[in-house]
């Protein structure tokens, strides 16, 4: 089952997607240590939404491979070839990654407890008991514990998200993959889930970040990944973004994004 | 027409206003109470619509057990048919081709054959198929019977009212699926549902909140649709008032029994459907569907 203890968390290889003969991802590779924070940015349509989908398994991949602790994602041997896996099993490996959706996605005919307890129930095997103290323990790490009953709908975007993150955590994940989990929101509720995700770093939560929060990325993120038409261009620790190493592409993204929001009057993304 | 400027008027303040007035409401108005007073004058003035004789019938034990016939045809066939329809809506939007051309070509056919028609092919099943049996295709078979033995109008009626019905809720469940987002879908599965838990645990459920309302409507022309089964001498409501005025031919007397039924339980069918809705409408803001004056 699990490979060797001190190899990747995750490791992506080689792994392309292509729709039509629009190649979404075109080879990548990349290998996410335990405990290691890393932060995909790059322009819209580059791949990065595809990329997260593609190693939750919501997207079948062209070729490549993807290993979660060591385990081969989506496919097993089978009299000496691959094949893919029955839908449980492929399931069983979806609920060790946790994955937050930009649009937040809470099931709006449930309660906000619901939302947390059902995986846990139905998936874990966990009682409603225990599911139930679980979901109370991560919504008071959200600050939302006094929003348990309360159905999605009657909630802010920013207190939704921080919902998703608690469902997300809920079976216990070994890594979390966030897709762009702010830019649905309004810029004044930004703060309270990045303050979240910061406490989640902080705690050695293993995540991949999809943002274009290039400031909160410098500060929680170990690694940078940047992406553009379906490749990894560059990657480095944070603290070279902008640093002397990085390529044209990657300098002229950001030019253009801090341009962006310093146009749009936004000071909190300055780089 | 004045315009009201802030200078003109320092101490407006709109509560004070009056409506304005609206003649062709008022017209509206008019003719409505008209046409009402005449309907009122022809119902309580008119002697062929001989009250006394509906009052008669209204509960005799053969038209009540005529109505018991067509309430219990109409939920049979669409609990079935809903059953049906859910996993041809699910069929048609199945990853698999074969299954989803199946699906679709069921759907057409099924929706396409005016269901009088389809009433009296099944009833006449045994011209075409003279046997029933079970066995292995081109194989042996393990058991059959004479299809005229199957195949008595009840049988008849509900398989005919469930396929028509099914081929319906197909496509209306189908809508409602497709009303919640995938994103749903993929948030489901990510959290290690399988596709069948995230179907019937997050979707379906969703898609009640559209699925419902026509829902409602198919329920009532199915139990208007059940008066077909006169045709193939089915007894139920329509059947149990031809019977008596065949007799008595008080025709008109006897159809107003009929109407009376059929209205009373679609009224009740409306209140069930405005209840549901409610309950599966919850956490959602609903528009009174009133037109802004
Ligand atoms: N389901 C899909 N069908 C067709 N094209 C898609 C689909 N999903 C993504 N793409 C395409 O793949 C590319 C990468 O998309 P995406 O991963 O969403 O980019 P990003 O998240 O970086 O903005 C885009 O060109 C997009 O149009
Ligand atoms: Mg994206």
């Amino acid at each position: 089952m699990t490979g060797n203890p001190n190899g990747p968390v995750l490791s992506i290889r080689n792994v392309r997607r292509s729709f039509g003969t629009h190649a979404a991802l075109d080879g990548v590779s990349l290998d996410v240590e335990q405990g290691e924070v890393v932060a995909v940015i790059g322009p819209s349509g580059s791949g990065k939404s595809t990329l997260v989908r593609c190693v939750h398994q919501l997207e079948p991949i062209d070729s490549g491979a993807m290993y979660l602790d060591g385990e081969l994602l989506g496919y097993e041997h089978h009299a000496g070839r691959l094949r893919p896996l029955p839908a449980r099993r492929v399931a069983d490996q979806r609920r060790r990654m946790g994955m937050v959706f930009q649009q937040f996605q809470l099931f709006g005919h449930w309660t906000v407890l619901r939302n947390i307890t059902e995986a846990q129930v139905r998936v874990h095997g966990r009682s409603r008991e225990q599911a139930r103290e679980r979901a109370m323990e991560l919504l008071g790490k959200v600050g939302l514990a006094e929003k348990a009953d309360a159905h999605p709908g009657q909630l802010s975007g920013g207190q939704q998200q921080r919902v998703a993150i608690a469902r997300a955590l809920a079976t216990r994940p070994r890594i979390m993959l966030l897709d762009e989990p702010t830019s649905a929101l309004d810029p004044e509720l930004v703060d309270e889930v990045l303050t979240v995700i910061r406490d989640l770093a902080a705690a050695g939560m293993t995540m991949i970040i999809v943002t274009h929060e290039i400031a909160f990325a410098r500060e929680v993120a170990d690694r940078y990944v940047f992406m553009d038409r379906g490749r990894v261009v560059e990657q480095g620790p944070v603290a070279g973004v902008l640093g002397d190493g990085t390529s044209d592409r990657l300098r002229a993204f950001l030019s253009r994004y801090t341009q962006q929001l310093s146009d749009s009057g936004e000071a909190r993304t300055s780089v | 027409m004045t315009a009201t400027t802030t200078a003109a008027a320092p101490d407006v303040d709109v509560a004070t206003a009056r409506p304005r007035p609206r003649p062709l409401r008022w017209l509206g108005g008019a003719v409505l109470a008209v046409v009402a007073a005449q309907i009122a004058w022809f119902l309580t003035h008119n002697d062929r619509l001989e009250w006394p004789v509906v009052a008669e019938y209204l509960f005799d034990a053969n038209v009540l057990a005529g109505l018991a016939t067509s309430i219990g045809l109409t939920v049979a066939a669409m609990v079935a048919g809903s059953a049906l329809g859910v996993l041809l809506a699910t069929g048609q939007l199945a990853a698999f081709a074969p299954v989803r051309w199946a699906c679709t070509l069921y759907v057409g056919v099924f929706r396409g054959i005016p269901p009088l028609v389809q009433l009296l092919f099944w009833f006449n099943l045994a011209y075409l198929l003279p046997r029933l049996s079970i066995g292995i295709p081109f194989g042996p078979t393990f058991e059959s019977w004479s299809t005229n033995d199957v195949v008595t109008p009840l049988t008849a009626a509900l398989v005919g009212l469930t396929l028509h019905e099914s081929a319906y809720m197909a496509e209306i469940v189908r809508a409602g699926i497709l009303s919640v987002a995938a994103g749903q879908r993929d948030a489901a599965m990510a959290m290690g549902f399988t596709g069948g838990q995230a179907f019937v645990r997050v979707v379906l459920p969703q898609a009640m909140r559209v699925i419902i309302p026509p829902t409602g409507s198919q329920f009532i022309s199915l139990l208007k649709g059940t008066s077909l089964v006169s045709v193939i001498a089915m007894t139920d409501l329509l059947h149990a008032v031809q019977s008596v005025y065949n007799q008595t031919y008080q025709i008109v007397p006897l159809l107003i029994v009929a109407c009376f039924w059929y209205l009373v339980v679609v009224t009740a069918l409306s209140f069930g459907q405005q209840r549901l809705e409610r309950r599966f409408g919850r956490g959602q803001r609903s528009a009174t569907g009133r037109w802004p004056a």
